[in-house]
């Protein structure tokens, strides 16, 4: 990257990621003070983990949301994803724990398919990303209820509770697991061709093929990993809320997007990173719990998310523009 | 529009032929008036927000807002009144400016933040269904009896939200391919830049779509209401998928500038008539959402 030269235009880009990066920190800071002064109880480490613990799966789908955006798509069968690993893994209606890297391989493998399904109609039908997630998400709701017949058996392992509540050394577990597969991701978008690739295909599609690379190939494996990301979520927060119901995970979708839009993962494509994505979870959990605390009802939630939504994505428009 | 018929608008009216003709075969009560009366009834909210939903893909957005608003009009007019039948009929104005208001609110967006219409209509439906569900946790309210008769009453052995239906498609089809607000819809959802440099109104033309659509969502939500006699904060929810469907079978190009009414029309006379038909085979609602997401 050195040997090209960094032009003004991009140094100034440069400069307003970072101070992006500065306001997303800042707004975490903000909003914990509010919550600390409004409620002594917030601030207490039992909270915090309780609210990483909850937020942690919310991540994962993230992750996957904003590795989609990247290379222009968006993904709205995140949350029919989530729900049908979840069915998935009752389907093996096994109560023994040694099974449950069984279970992971197979909601790993049918994400893989999934995603597959999802970025071959992006890429070679023309599908637009949109309504390609959209029939997907439809889709899998039919099938998933066709096979539960609406009540799906329930029978996991028990190790799942411990994945989903439990901690290692104080910190959550679902917690490490986000932070490992961020980790990763971080590092694939930073250090790896494949990382720069997705980034110059979101950015220009049309470049990227005139330097050689298969724009289609890579879009369909983001598409491929962002299913299995939102598989594995489903899995973890199923272990959260202890239940398997044929709508574990409803609403992730708008929230996922919410949260790496508020992080600054573009809709356009070709900019964004992992970590805005995160700090942009933190946001939106903080926002969710402020809510509560302030002893609103929570419908006030959703009505909170689709201002910020709206203004967050009118922000980051605007400064695109100047 | 007319002219030259390709294969593609071919099968749409072969698919209609074939699902009536398993239709009847499959249950003798499937070709009766009964049902077909049944069937009319049926269609009309979905008719409604098809073709709002048409208005908005042709000018090049797209209305995911359509379900919470349906919703929130349902509840609103049955609460509004609180019991007072002379409130009603004001109510039903409000509620239906109401949704014209919040579509055009969404094109204004859209135009303004130059936002993804995604966005602003799916953040739009989460406002929405907030105050939808502060206003009524459970279903509430209640209609005139006579209101009932939107949904239920018959001219001439015709369902009335069916003609109303069919005037709507009507109106809306000479409105698009007669006025010079038709042109400049296919105009701007063909090419926004070319019609802004031509001297159209485009952001105008683009908020009277969204206004459209969130009208037409607004009198499904009334029909629910009048089909129902209760404002349920879910009545609309599955309205927003359901008005893409017909819209994209009809054959209106995601993306905005080509199709017709015709096409959206017949998507809706289809989609229904598949969920009619999987009624009759006894299918249950699981095996409806999967065919639908072909």
């Amino acid at each position: 990257m050195s040997g090209l030269a960094v032009t003004g235009g991009a140094r100034a880009a440069l400069a307003a990621l970072r101070l992006e990066r500065f306001a997303l920190i800042g707004a975490v800071i903000g909003l914990t003070i509010v919550a600390a002064t409004l409620s002594p109880a917030f601030l207490t480490l039992g909270n915090l983990r309780d609210i990483f613990t909850q937020a942690a799966p919310l991540g994962m789908v993230v992750l996957a949301q904003a590795l989609i955006m990247l290379v222009r798509g968006i993904d709205l069968s995140v949350a029919s994803v989530m729900a049908s690993a979840a069915v998935l893994a009752t389907a093996f209606t096994s109560t023994d724990n040694a099974d449950i890297p069984l279970i992971f391989g197979a909601v790993l493998l049918g994400g893989a398919v999934i995603g597959g399904i999802n970025g071959w109609l992006v890429t070679r039908r023309n599908v637009s990303p949109l309504l390609a997630t959209l029939a997907m998400m439809i889709l899998l709701q039919g099938v998933r209820f066709a096979y539960t017949q609406g009540a799906p058996s329930g029978l996991l392992p028990s190790g799942f509770r411990w994945l989903g509540t439990g901690q290692i050394y104080g910190i959550p577990v679902n917690l490490s697991v986000l932070l490992i597969l961020a980790l990763g991701l971080w590092v694939m978008l930073r250090y790896t061709m494949l990382g720069r690739a997705i980034y110059i295909i979101g950015g220009n599609p049309r470049a990227a093929e005139l330097v050689g690379l298969s724009a289609q190939r890579v879009t369909m494996l983001c598409y491929c990993l962002g299913s299995m990301l939102a598989g594995i979520a489903g899995l973890f927060l199923v272990g959260f809320v202890g239940t398997v119901d044929n709508w574990v995970g409803r609403g992730y979708e708008l929230d996922s997007i919410v949260a790496a839009v508020i992080g600054g993962v573009s809709l356009a494509g070709g900019s964004g990173s992992i970590v805005g994505a995160l700090l942009g979870v933190l946001i939106l959990v903080l926002l969710s719990n402020l809510v509560v605390i302030l002893g609103l009802p929570v419908e006030f939630q959703l009505i909170l998310k689709g201002v910020i939504i709206i203004l967050a994505t009118g922000l980051y428009a605007r400064r695109m523009r100047a | 529009m007319i002219g030259r018929i390709s294969p593609q608008a071919l099968v749409v009216p072969l698919l209609l032929l074939i699902a009536l003709t398993v239709g009847a075969v499959v249950n003798e009560r499937f070709l009766t008036l009964g049902n077909l009366r049944n069937f009319t009834e049926q269609l009309a909210a979905l008719g409604f927000v098809s073709l709002g939903q048409a208005f908005v893909i042709l000018g090049g957005g797209i209305d995911l807002s359509i379900g919470a608003i349906a919703s929130l009009a349902a509840v609103l007019l049955a609460g509004l009144h609180g019991g007072n039948e002379a409130l009603f009929i004001p109510s039903l104005l409000l509620v239906l400016a109401g949704g014209a208001a919040v579509g055009a609110m969404n094109g204004w967006l859209t135009v303004w933040l130059r936002v993804h219409p995604l966005i602003v209509t799916l953040g739009m439906a989460s406002v929405l269904s907030g105050i939808t569900l502060l206003y009524a946790p459970q279903p509430r309210g209640s209609v005139p009896f006579w209101f009932e008769g939107f949904a239920f009453d018959s001219l001439a052995g015709v369902p009335l939200s069916g003609l109303l239906l069919g005037a709507l498609f009507l109106i809306t089809a000479l409105v698009l391919t007669r006025t010079p607000f038709g042109r400049r819809v296919y105009a701007v959802g063909g090419n926004a830049e070319a019609a802004r440099l031509s001297g159209l109104s485009v952001k105008p033309t683009i908020i009277t779509t969204y206004a459209l659509s969130g009208f037409f969502a607004a009198l499904a939500g009334a029909y629910y209401v009048s089909r129902t006699g209760v404002g349920d904060p879910h009545a609309g929810d599955a309205l927003t998928l359901a008005s893409l469907t017909p819209v994209i079978v009809g054959g209106i190009l995601l993306g905005g500038g080509r199709g017709g009414l015709g096409g959206v029309f017949l998507g809706v006379l289809l989609i229904s008539l598949l969920n009619n038909l999987l009624n009759y085979m006894n299918l249950s609602t699981f095996v409806q959402w999967w065919c639908k997401g072909w």
